[in-house]
């Protein structure tokens, strides 16, 4: 993984690289099908469906109405909406979810991401064979950063950004230009977008509805990740349900927020309120994104990031070396953030 | 050190407050849009007004570009690129889209800056570095460049040793801190003894006293213009705001509430 600056300094991810070790590229499109199939062949029910609203119960013991559009096979069959009766509601669909808008969790503030798959020639695919970019700077995004990730046999060219939504092409335009010269021959085959939640839902349990991944706010700020955190927090409200079953016999919220919500809080929220630190103070200025990618050669920068990013969990470093990375850190910020006056100065001469 | 959070967040409004995104129409490439306003002011021509060159169409803005680089310079050196170019590109008649000029620079060789060209009177002159430096990341966030593995970027600002920045950045400004902290507290000694007679020396044995000038000391630190105050506040703000978030699903205690 290698973070491009500004102005251009390259920070080389992969030096201090353990053996096994490695930063995963993903085809949503085949790990989604993945875990539904997986899913099924572990005895879950795959009803194909589109869910148009939910009903919600009127006491503790009424059951949730899903009604839903039937698609796939017999589809055309049945009635065009039908209903289904269940206790407990796990909301797992995703940044625009209904059951969220259903059970009333609120609004969260969400950037875009957005991405295009380029199909390159052999030669320019061969240079990505295992390097992904990340580029910094005012010009690909002014809260965000722009990437370019291989995908088996493309890469997806993307960035996001949630200051700057309207100016979204032009930072798109901004982030194949930097990347132009390996992009060479390349061919658009797909353009995506998405919103990406920038922080939890007011509420994420309510009722007997628990929200998980996107759904429920679960993005990671400075890197953008929700997969992981998705996949995780559906497993946790999973394990959670069935233990409260095993021991009840019944969900009500109460139990639900104890198991589930509790549980996530305190395992993932630290983790989260110290990226978003990382966002708020590297992510602001050009001066800042210098100082990151500066910091971002250090060997211990980059074995900490590494262990955090693999465990999903902050990892703990010695704190003599803690105390030199804070040290280093503040220099860089400082140094960059002089050099950034000095910018601005001779912008205003 | 106190002041360095505030400094990206201020940096970062600084140069959103650049004129030229707002008076932009839509459909214009943002590196063309720039290049009018800052060869125009580099080579100090500022009667031109900004919002006619920013609203010029892409073709007029090729033909402005060689008439603001062939006027009066200053900045010299990096500047030859975009005449060679606009030139080329006026020349071509039918080239809209210029091609984004390079950073060149006789001492900028393979990828970090040849200190052996920046020696003045036996040592290396720092402070023309940190210029220098300064002006490629100018340059490059102006006409930001595409990456290649061959002319990768290896300068590290650490090996500026510290006391090049402290002489030619800490030191002004700490002396004009002094000088506030000075003016302040001769006043405030001076307005308090004619107040309540007591002498500056028994003024510090005051409890009361002592927290006034740590107020003071902490004041003149952190807030060095008026904007200081605002960002500041914004700044706490922020601070707490993921936090609250995050918490916002704890303090909902009736589940049976309206939908929101």
């Amino acid at each position: 993984m290698r973070l491009l600056s500004p102005s251009n300094l390259a920070s080389d991810f992969s030096r201090h690289l353990r053996p096994a070790a490695h930063i995963a590229m993903l085809r949503r499109e085949v790990l989604d099908s993945f875990l539904r199939s997986r899913a099924q062949s572990q005895g879950a029910h795959l009803l194909p469906a589109l869910l148009t609203s939910l009903s919600l119960p009127s006491s503790p013991l009424h059951p949730y109405l899903l009604h839903y559009i039937p698609s796939g096979a017999g589809a055309g069959a049945g009635p065009a909406t039908s209903t289904l009766a269940v206790d407990v509601v796990v909301g797992a669909d995703g940044a625009n979810s209904r059951v969220a808008r259903c059970i009333g969790a609120g609004d969260y503030s969400t950037a875009i991401a957005f991405q295009e798959r380029v199909r390159l020639p052999p030669a320019g695919m061969a240079a990505y064979a295992d390097l992904a970019e990340m580029y910094v700077g005012d010009d690909v995004s002014p809260d965000f950063y722009a990437w370019v990730f291989p995908k088996c046999d493309h890469v997806a060219v993307g960035t996001g950004t949630a200051a700057a939504k309207p100016a979204i092409r032009r930072l798109q335009a901004a982030a194949r230009a930097r990347a132009a010269p390996k992009l060479a021959g390349g061919v658009v085959v797909r353009v995506e977008a998405h919103p990406i939640p920038e922080h939890p839902r007011p509420r994420r349990v309510a009722g007997r509805a628990a929200l998980v991944g996107d759904a429920a706010g679960y993005v990671a700020r400075c890197s953008g990740e929700g997969i992981y955190f998705a996949a995780k927090s559906g497993r946790m409200c999973g394990d959670a349900i069935v233990r409260i079953w095993k021991e009840k016999g019944r969900v009500a919220e109460a139990d639900l927020k104890r198991e589930y919500l509790r549980r996530w809080d305190e395992e993932f929220a630290g983790t989260f309120r110290f990226l978003d630190a990382l966002q708020r103070v590297f992510y602001g200025s050009n001066a800042a994104r210098e100082a990151l990618v500066e910091l971002c050669g250090d060997e211990y920068v980059q074995r900490m990031t590494f262990d955090s990013y693999l465990h999903k969990k902050m990892a703990a470093g010695r704190p003599l070396d803690d105390l030199g990375l804070l040290w280093k850190s503040a220099g860089s910020l400082l140094r960059a953030t002089i050099l950034g006056r000095e910018v601005e100065r001779l912008r205003s001469l | 050190m106190a002041s360095l959070s505030p400094l990206p967040t201020a940096l970062s409004t600084l140069s959103s407050l650049n004129p030229n995104n707002n008076r932009l129409p839509s459909g214009h490439r943002h590196h063309l849009s720039l290049l009018p306003k800052r060869t125009l002011t580099l080579s100090a021509t500022r009667s031109t007004d900004a919002e006619g060159g920013a609203l010029d169409s892409a073709s007029a803005v090729v033909e402005k570009k060689p008439k603001a680089a062939v006027s009066a310079d200053p900045e010299g050196k990096e500047k030859q690129q975009p005449e060679a170019v606009a030139a080329a590109a006026a020349g071509n008649g039918a080239a809209v889209k210029a091609e984004m000029p390079k950073f060149r620079d006789p001492r900028w060789v393979n990828g970090t800056w040849d200190l052996k060209q920046f020696v003045k009177g036996g040592g290396t002159d720092w402070d023309a570095v940190i210029d220098a430096e300064a002006r490629r990341r100018k340059w490059l966030e102006d006409f930001p460049e595409a990456t290649s593995n061959d002319e990768a970027v290896v300068f590290d600002t650490s090996i500026i040793p510290w006391w090049a920045w402290i002489k030619r950045f800490h030191l002004p400004e700490a002396e004009r801190l002094n000088g506030r902290a000075a003016m302040v507290g001769f006043f405030m000694a001076y307005f308090v003894d004619s107040l309540t007679g007591i002498g500056l020396v028994n003024q510090m044995g005051n409890f009361f006293c002592k927290t006034l000038l740590f107020v003071a000391v902490v004041g003149v630190l952190l807030i060095r213009k008026n904007e200081d105050i605002e960002k500041l506040k914004k700044l706490l703000e922020e601070t707490v705001l993921y936090d609250k978030q995050w918490q916002a699903t704890w303090r909902d205690d009736s589940p049976t509430d309206s939908k929101k």
